[in-house]
């Protein structure tokens, strides 16, 4: 073992006790019967702010927070992650999946004061396809139509079985905005929706605060908020939202009364809250995974065997142990409460720590030597780690290997367009993993730089044309084996995120993906 | 004095527009593509390019920098990629909160430098002088980002003085929230500009208290007071005047980390985030502007000098 990678495990074994140190409160769940009280503010202390608050082109987690407190959309994720109507009481496909229709729930909303009918909706659509980065899953629709006020009727020109499971992903958001904005362009739009809060004031880099919508319509079939979804009710006046950049500064807000929850807090820095019993610590699992991301169209690791043989290197124990993160080891691209999981299917490949098995397969790929660049960034501590562990590892198999370190925009765009000359990244995945292959999908293709894969092709052909949801998870099986197989991503750990917030001053603060403040109250 | 003001300002356009230039091909020379910032991480190729096309950014690099400078000229700085609103704006809204944070710091930094500078040069070898000068290199070296964590923890957290993050306008929260909110920062932004202030003072001080009109107002039974505070100090004053120009545009610069760590929203955080997200017309807008700023700050300078040395002439 080199003296870097011993340095970097001492770490670990810090970062280890730290997390054994860590009070993770267990949060009772919601209870409907208990009678919170209506007013207060809840103040937030937030990495940063949103760069806007138009949901249809929204994807960064500062903008989805906020975005779900004043936007709605027809389906949405559930606590499971599964989908659940929202401003829809139904959604149905028909038997050849090209036709789905929804039913509006009567009566909702706007900020504006008007109420949300089926020509909202099919405006709002129409905009969506044209403005979001996330069009391409309108692609193939053939038609919009709304033949009374409370229907809404999508049909496609093919079949896709995923269709409503797709409109509830919580990134760039199918909301539903009022008919006015379908021609506003993207982050032009008016902030007026149906969720229980609106838009109070917002300046930029320091605060933004939203205000209880007191004529919000809540979906009075559920007894109470599930997920993104249910019955939501609002009770506190506001949520104040403060940009604060510096982990310890959030911190240190909240531990003075500068804010009553805060987020993304290192784990090192949790140590503070010992001793305070008026403070809560969360770890909320699931939450991202950590990938490295190979790249196909680059040197040494066009070749699959050379792929191989770094998937070969992977020592989980080692890389987790040194990310400084809340993260535990899984070998699996979705989550155990997924119906596409698939059991150990996926384990033989995962944590093989095989230097080995990957001499023998550089053999067999007739590796000489090439430089084998690993490209990661100075934002991120965990990302940076990761790739220092791996690039021992790779060394140790014989690899030759540099690491390059960027900031983390190059190091994003180079990944995401294929630019720079680098053979392996890493970063983290999060709404992808929740919502399933077809969240999946555009990751899997553009991040490693994937180009004709015909076995990948057939297997989310597969996927989107079966209505038997059997042969959409052996599908996905497919899909599976083969980005891990030919080692495009190769998987190091499931991550979580910590949030405090403290118990004395706020009540019903549960953990979820995002956070949520319906249904939570001031004491 | 207008002349001299005027012959400065068209002195300044050339310097300015390096500035611009530099700061245009700097900005483009860093890997990083803004459309995939604003696409998100979930967007697909066909996405990406499609904002690169609208954002004008596939066209050619010399075409865009010559429809930045055009646009310049007609006072026109761009809108920015991310923020959704024009740079001037941007800049406009945050610019009280940097200029109060450097302005508090500069009236915290200017009576404290002069003052252990003089004291140290005053009683240069002994242990004061070495006081001062120790706290001097400590100030100057000691990371602002790492001084400013360990105060939070002390006034914010244990102390429970000031809050620990934030910015309080004056105009809408009044002054005690207003000076709260910003006293903390501006004194830890204080610490490097004070070491340096006082370092140059006691230099300057020293080369005057050893002349010969020191050693004849002494001789003629000048008091001590006056022979330093007004023969001594007035003539080592021209160094402080060049140094404070220099530490007000420190001070600008500085702002970058104590916004970050303070979380205040002044224009050394927009920069930052500007960065980050590869806003092109932001970074050069804000960049043209911190040139001019200094310009003017040079130019502030070199009007002070004429009164404090009658014997400067700008013929």
């Amino acid at each position: 073992m080199t003296k870097s990678l011993s340095h970097l495990l001492r770490r670990a074994a810090l970062v280890g006790t730290a997390l054994v140190a860590l009070s993770v409160a267990a949060v009772a769940p919601f209870d409907a019967d208990a009678q919170p009280r209506r007013g207060g503010t809840a103040t937030y202390a937030y990495i940063s702010g949103p760069g806007t608050l138009d949901p249809h082109v929204a994807s960064s987690m500062v903008e989805l927070e906020v975005i779900h407190h004043l936007f709605e959309t027809l389906v949405a994720m559930d606590e499971k992650y599964n989908t659940r109507p929202s401003l829809a009481s139904n959604a149905t496909a028909s038997p050849d999946a090209k036709t789905f229709t929804f039913t509006l729930r009567k009566g909702v909303k706007f900020h504006n004061g008007k109420e949300m009918t089926s020509a909202d909706v099919l405006a709002s659509f129409e905009r969506y396809k044209k403005v979001s980065p996330n069009a391409s899953v309108l692609a193939d629709v053939e038609s919009f139509e709304a033949p009374d006020p409370y229907t809404f009727v999508v049909k496609l020109k093919s079949p896709n079985a995923v269709f409503i499971d797709v409109l509830k992903s919580p990134v760039y958001p199918f909301a539903i905005l009022p008919a006015d904005q379908k021609d506003k362009a993207a982050r032009e739009v008016d902030i007026v929706g149906t969720g229980p809060f609106t838009l109070g004031e917002w300046v930029k880099d320091s605060h933004l605060v939203i205000k209880r919508f007191d004529n919000y319509v809540a979906d009075e079939s559920m007894p109470g908020p599930d997920g993104l979804a249910g019955r939501k009710t609002a009770y506190l006046d506001q949520v104040r939202y403060n940009f604060v950049p510096e982990a310890n500064a959030r911190v240190a807000a909240l531990q003075s009364g500068g804010a009553d929850v805060i987020n993304d807090i290192p784990v090192a820095l949790a140590k503070r809250f010992e001793g305070r019993s008026d403070l809560t610590t969360l770890s909320i699992f699931p939450y991202c995974m950590q990938v490295y991301v190979v790249n196909t169209q680059q040197g040494a690791t066009r070749n699959p065997l050379v792929r191989q043989a770094i998937l070969a290197t992977v020592n989980a124990e080692e890389i987790i142990g040194a990310m400084n993160a809340v993260a535990k080891p899984s070998h699996s691209l979705v989550y155990a409460s997924s119906p596409y999981y698939q059991g150990d299917a996926m384990k033989p490949y995962y944590d093989q720590k095989n230097p080995k098995k990957a001499k023998e397969l550089l053999k067999q790929a007739g590796y000489n030597g090439e430089k084998i660049t690993l490209q990661t960034n100075s934002n991120y501590p965990n990302m940076k780690d990761a790739i220092l562990v791996l690039s021992e590892l790779m060394k140790e198999a014989g690899m030759n290997v540099s690491v390059d370190v960027v900031d983390w925009t190059t190091n994003a765009s180079n990944m995401q367009r294929g630019t720079g000359t680098w053979n392996v990244s890493t970063t983290s995945f999060c709404s992808n993993p929740l919502l399933g292959p077809q969240q999946w999908r555009v990751m899997f293709y553009t991040f490693p730089q994937v180009k004709d894969d015909a076995v990948l092709d057939a297997a989310y052909a597969q996927f989107y044309g079966s209505l038997d949801l059997s042969k959409r998870v052996a599908a996905w099986a497919e899909i599976e084996k083969r980005v891990i197989e030919q080692a495009y991503m190769i998987k190091i750990a499931d991550t979580g995120a910590l949030r405090a917030f403290n118990n004395k001053k706020i009540e019903n603060f549960t953990p979820y993906y995002l956070v949520r403040f319906w249904n939570v109250s001031a004491k | 004095m207008l002349r001299i003001v005027v012959i400065r300002l068209i002195q300044a356009i050339p310097v300015l527009l390096l500035i611009a230039v530099m700061a245009f091909i700097l900005m483009h020379l860093i890997p990083g593509d803004p459309a995939v910032v604003i696409a998100g991480a979930d967007a697909g190729p066909a996405a990406v390019e499609r904002i690169r096309h609208e954002l004008g950014l596939d066209r050619p690099i010399l075409e865009q920098l010559l429809n930045w400078l055009v646009n310049l000229g007609t006072g026109d700085f761009g809108r920015s990629l991310v923020l959704n609103q024009t740079v001037l704006s941007a800049v406009g809204e945050r610019l009280p909160v940097t200029m109060s944070l450097a302005m508090l710091s500069l009236a915290i930094t200017l009576p404290i430098g002069v003052f252990l500078g003089i004291l140290a040069a005053y009683f240069r070898g002994s242990w004061i002088d070495a006081a001062v000068m120790t706290l001097a290199l400590v100030g100057v070296s000691v990371p602002a980002f790492w001084i400013g964590i360990l105060s939070v923890i002390l006034f914010s957290v244990t102390l429970g003085w000031f809050p620990s993050a934030g910015y309080a306008p004056l105009l809408a929260d009044g002054p005690g929230a207003w000076l709260s909110s910003l006293i903390q920062p501006a004194f830890i932004l204080s610490l490097f500009q004070i070491g340096f202030l006082a370092r140059m003072t006691r230099s300057g001080m020293l080369d005057v208290l050893d002349q010969d009109f020191i050693r004849t107002a002494r001789a003629k039974g000048v008091s001590e007071w006056r022979t330093v505070g007004r023969h001594a100090f007035r003539n080592a004053l021209v160094g402080v005047v060049t140094v404070a120009g220099i530490i007000l545009s420190l001070l600008i610069g500085g702002s970058v980390v104590i916004e970050q760590v303070f979380a205040l929203p002044g224009i050394g955080r927009l920069v930052v985030q500007a960065i980050l997200a590869r806003d092109y017309p932001l970074i050069q807008g804000t960049m043209l502007l911190f040139g001019f700023a200094f310009v003017v700050i040079n130019i502030c300078v070199d009007l002070i000098y004429l009164w404090v040395d009658p014997r400067v002439r700008y013929d």
